[in-house]
């Protein structure tokens, strides 16, 4: 790409991740959560991709390290779900409500929020956010690097 | 109020005007130009039904990583529909 | 006949359509008992502000479980299918 987007993508990469951290961290107590801040990121690392080209991509961070990162996010999602398995019994169960990490509850209806809530819920939305942004970057960085070789002249 | 009510009649509208330049473009760059701006309307359209968490999705996804998808591979491919 | 049965086909699709839209409950009022439960007691529950959220990873964890193993299966999909493709090139 030109030396315009490339400058623009340098310059807009930053607030993209940031908000996409946002979405992610402030998952249970504001819409969003680890899905659509994965999303974002992703859709990021995607202009990173089509700015910078793939290959020059591929010498910082390749899919196999993608892989890693996308299986540990599942592994920790399991675990969690088994956490509360092992300590009361249920699948999915909220283990860590009432506890001092992410345990004060909010009271129900309308309140100006708390990032300390939620139990496993804040730690859920890390592990499915860094998941879909691994894998969905995994999807389009392979798919581009396969494409690239057999480009057409235009 | 009346204008939210305006917006649930001209969204739809606007939706069904790009389905069909996206069904009807021969350049399929074009077609996948015009299927951005139909997932830009459709997380309007959610935004508007009161679903901000789908709002969100569909934009990151329908909007940036699918069209970023399909221009890869019409790269690789042909660029005119025959 | 084969234009008959198509047209039989399109006539009771559109009639569905026509019937679900027609049949879709009023914009903000749930139909359904469970649906209050949630609202009520979701805060106190799980700590969450976001319903959604609790909704997803609390009352309905298996089916974000179930999205977790779609999205891995797609990725190990894309990626099995064009690792092969840059090795048999070499």
């Amino acid at each position: 790409m030109s030396k315009i987007v490339r400058t623009v993508a340098n310059q807009l990469i930053l607030f993209i991740f940031i908000f996409g951290l946002y979405i992610i961290i402030h998952g249970h107590i504001t819409p969003g959560g680890g899905f659509q801040g994965g999303a974002v990121i992703a859709s990021g690392a995607a202009l990173m991709i089509v700015a910078f080209g793939s290959s020059r991509i591929q010498k910082g961070i390749k899919e196999k390290h993608l892989s890693i990162l996308e299986s540990s996010g599942a592994v920790i999602f399991i675990g969690l779900a088994f956490a509360g398995l092992a300590a009361a019994g249920v699948f999915f169960f909220n283990t860590l409500i009432g506890s001092p990490v992410f345990g004060h509850t909010p009271p129900t209806g309308p309140n100006p929020g708390d990032i300390w809530t939620g139990g496993i819920i804040p730690l859920m939305n890390v592990a499915v956010g860094l998941k879909v942004f691994a894998g969905l970057s995994a999807i389009i960085l392979v798919m581009a690097l396969a494409s690239s070789g057999e480009e057409v002249e235009e | 109020m009346l204008e939210i009510a305006a917006l649930h009649i001209i969204v739809p509208v606007l939706l069904i005007v790009c389905a069909v330049f996206v069904a009807r473009a021969k350049d399929l760059i074009n077609a996948v130009l015009f299927l951005a701006a139909f997932s830009l309307l459709l997380s309007l359209e959610f935004y508007l039904l009161q679903a901000p968490d789908v709002a969100i999705a569909e934009a990151a996804i329908g909007a940036a990583i699918t069209t970023a998808i399909f221009v890869v591979a019409i790269r690789a491919t042909k660029r005119e529909e025959e | 006949m084969r234009n008959f049965v198509a047209s039989l086909f399109l006539g009771i699709a559109i009639v569905f359509l026509v019937s679900s839209a027609l049949l879709v409950h009023p914009f903000g009022e749930p139909p359904a008992p469970m649906d209050d439960y949630i609202i009520q007691n979701a805060q106190a529950e799980t700590g969450a502000n976001n319903v959604v959220a609790a909704v997803l990873f609390d009352y309905r964890g298996f089916d974000t479980l179930g999205e977790a193993t779609i999205l891995f299966t797609a990725v190990t999909g894309v990626v099995m299918l064009f690792r092969k493709k840059e090795t048999a090139e070499k």
